[in-house]
């Protein structure tokens, strides 16, 4: 488990916008403003502490920018911060053939339904969100029977395991976030699909398989554009890429990015302000 | 109906990578917020910012549904940019690290001057001046 450290700083007076920037000269996770004081967090990776606040915050004490300060620190557990947001799920029908439901909400399934059962643990991956509903779209099209399937950045497994509750002969999804791995195992579970379904915790470029005939991959822009390479590699000829997380601005330079590999783009869907792109290889 | 406005929630994270560890997963989740949703969106929409802290308000509506503002990098961040230096001294009394002018000063204290307190753009501008001297940075001009 990953332990956090949280500073609390205080200066008279209250400089949040003067304070806060320096205190990024340091390694930290991230900083909260409150009404009067300011939480620094860190974990085991940043190298800061109170030690090195202090001299900071000496410093601007030096320029007579502040007359005092103070700085204490706790440590914490991580956990499943998004647990509140989590007990109020409802069941989602994200077009006439896929529903997505937590395990605590009743539906009765319709004829030719596919309903997954999904209990997201800090994972993205709901079916809440565009890009969700966007990719799961593009999968009614684009699974065949007999296909092999690579979700990368899986998050809670959805579109892995929707992919083989559609007809993919096998999918595998990965993440580099220990919190979806285990909400991925946990979700294979709920839906019985152990048998062709399958999740890793790792990068895309540890994946030694290079014959997948659907890749997937709901991300960001950044990262997409990062791992553009490895993920036209893990995609056989004739395949399809579908990818999302992407706004509306985003289509020309991932578009440039992909099909500088050789890849056509064949299709676009667009939800409010997402997109997802499929690309095709010959 | 407008919606009920439950509070408000002040951040500052790396550009395109907010995740729902600390700070964003306690700050959010204590107020029901979905915080995966809010990590996808901020990092969409800061992505071409790659590289820069990024301070944003989050207004969190009675029903858990939220709303966020992104504001420019803390003036400390910006400053280091201005000289093209990634961090400040250690011993700013002594070591002077980089250099910014004092129109490069004006420049940031006039950008900043919605987050400053600051009475007016001079005093504002003595404010980004001394945070620059804290860092060791010699300001020009």
């Amino acid at each position: 488990m990953k332990y956090f450290r949280e500073y609390t700083v205080t200066t008279d007076p209250f400089l949040p916008e003067i304070v806060s920037g320096l205190l990024w000269d340091l390694e930290t996770n991230g900083i909260v403003e409150e009404a009067n004081f300011l939480r620094v967090y860190a974990n085991d990776d940043n190298s800061v502490t109170k030690q090195l606040l202090e001299q900071k915050l000496g410093k601007l004490l030096e320029q007579k920018m502040i007359s005092a300060f103070s700085v204490t620190e706790h440590t914490f557990e991580d956990k499943n911060w998004n647990e509140e947001w989590e007990k109020q799920i409802n069941v989602i029908e994200v077009s006439d053939k896929i529903v997505i439901k937590p395990t605590f909400r009743e539906y009765k399934q319709k004829e030719g339904q596919i309903v997954i059962t999904i209990d997201p643990k800090m994972s993205f991956g709901t079916g809440e969100h565009e890009t969700t509903r966007i990719v799961l779209q593009l999968l009614e099209k684009y699974v065949k029977p007999e296909i092999r399937v690579l979700d990368v950045g899986c998050g809670t497994g959805v579109l892995a395991i929707a992919s083989t509750l559609l007809g993919a002969e096998f999918a595998l999804g990965i993440d580099n976030d220990e919190w979806c791995y285990e909400n991925a195992l946990e979700n294979i579970e709920l839906n019985s699909c152990h048998d062709k379904a399958e999740f890793r915790l790792a990068e895309v470029h540890q994946i030694e398989e290079k014959n997948f005939n659907l890749v997937l991959a709901n991300i960001q822009k950044n990262v997409l554009l990062e791992i553009s390479e490895e993920l036209n590699n893990h995609l056989l000829s004739g395949g399809y890429l579908i990818l999302s997380g992407l706004l509306v601005d985003d289509e020309k330079d991932i578009a440039a990015k992909y099909c500088g590999f050789g890849l056509t783009l064949v299709e676009k869907i667009q939800l409010h302000e997402w997109i997802g792109l499929v690309f095709h290889k010959k | 109906m407008a919606k009920k406005i439950t509070g408000y929630v002040k951040l500052q994270i790396p550009a395109g990578k907010a995740n729902p560890s600390p700070p964003v997963g306690p700050a959010l989740g204590q107020k029901g917020v979905n915080i995966m949703e809010f990590c996808k969106q901020f990092n969409a929409k800061t992505a071409d910012k790659d590289g820069l802290i990024i301070p944003v308000v989050i207004t969190v509506f009675s029903d858990k549904s939220f709303t966020f503002i992104t504001k420019t990098p803390p003036a400390a961040v910006l400053l280091k940019k201005a000289a093209k230096f990634e961090k400040g001294s250690a011993e700013p009394n002594r070591n002077k690290v980089a250099k910014v002018t004092s129109a490069q000063v004006k420049e940031i204290a006039t950008m900043k001057m919605p987050d400053l307190n600051a009475f007016d753009v001079e005093h504002a501008m003595s404010m980004i001046a001394g945070t620059a001297r804290s860092m060791g940075f010699t300001v020009e001009g």
